[in-house]
């Protein structure tokens, strides 16, 4: 029975994701630079890093970002993905043993920058050239911005879920 | 476990994220460009000397288009997804390359010790 609803919640939280990287497409990028985005997916990804284990963070973002590229259209951005996505959720796992729930902001910061890393070697490498490397600090200042707001966002769905947890437990 | 290392790291790497983007944005033009795919050198290319050109560039993705006007160098259209390529405009700094990445393309400018084999 537990495991039935572990699943289905995890279910829930790869659906959401999918609906906000879907959202997301409609927003026109003003930036004329490869792999500058919001992320706002990513709010699932920092949450289920802290409330669920690291594999099925993993699990979430995986199947998040295949269906998301293909709803999208646009497979062949799904190997920047994921690469980020691996690199950043590797490196949020480590920083979750030291950096807590309460500054779950600034372990998003570090995921983005990881994610952006992550995304860069991954064109560097289809792209055989080292020079791709020239957008890397336009998407550190944009992955600092958009995974402290990510974070942020995390921070309070876990706020507010913690209080109805609390209300739960009085019943 | 303390916050403000983690903290004082976040800002370091911002500030250096700024600064970079800074020198990306004002590194200076250079007049020799190269167009590569993929790793390999398709044209070097004069812009001080190039008439003005329209250059048609196929690979398996899909197409290119690149507009060659006024010593100038840009993508004018691409059949990509994204279409940053072309978003990016002439291509100005030396530090910041125009890219597709579906496609594979870079237009970047390089200096004369950077061009072993004269292309076409």
């Amino acid at each position: 029975m537990k495991k039935a609803k572990r699943i289905s919640e995890l279910g829930v939280l790869t659906a959401l994701a999918l609906i906000m990287f879907i959202v997301e497409l409609q927003i026109p990028n003003p930036f004329p630079i490869p792999g500058i985005k919001l992320g706002l997916a990513n709010i699932i990804t920092v949450y289920t890093i802290y409330r669920y284990k690291a594999w099925e963070a993993a699990a979430v973002a995986a199947v998040r970002i295949t269906l998301g590229s293909v709803f999208a259209g646009n497979v062949s951005a799904l190997i920047y993905s994921a690469a980020g996505s691996a690199l950043c959720i590797l490196g949020m796992i480590i920083l979750k043993r030291f950096i807590g729930e309460k500054h779950l902001w600034l372990a998003s910061v570090f995921g983005a920058v990881l994610h952006n890393t992550g995304q860069i070697l991954a064109a560097c490498f289809v792209l055989q050239t080292p020079q791709i490397f020239a957008y890397y600090p336009f998407l550190i200042v944009s992955g600092c911005l958009a995974g402290g707001f990510n974070g942020l966002c995390a921070q309070l769905v876990i706020n507010r879920l913690n209080k109805i947890d609390l209300n739960n437990a009085d019943q | 476990m303390k916050i403000k290392p983690f903290i004082a790291a976040a800002v370091i790497i911002f500030a250096l994220g700024i600064a970079g983007s800074i020198f990306a944005l004002t590194s200076s033009s250079k007049n020799l460009v190269r167009i590569s795919q993929g790793g390999k050198t398709l044209y070097t290319i004069d812009l001080s000397l190039a008439k003005d050109d329209k250059i048609e560039i196929k690979c398996s993705e899909g197409t290119n288009i690149i507009e060659i006007k006024d010593g100038k160098i840009r993508v004018s259209d691409a059949d990509c997804p994204d279409k940053t390529c072309v978003k990016s405009g002439w291509l100005s700094s030396s530090a910041m390359p125009i890219v597709c990445l579906p496609h594979r393309l870079i237009i970047e400018f390089c200096s004369e010790s950077d061009v072993d084999a004269v292309t076409r």
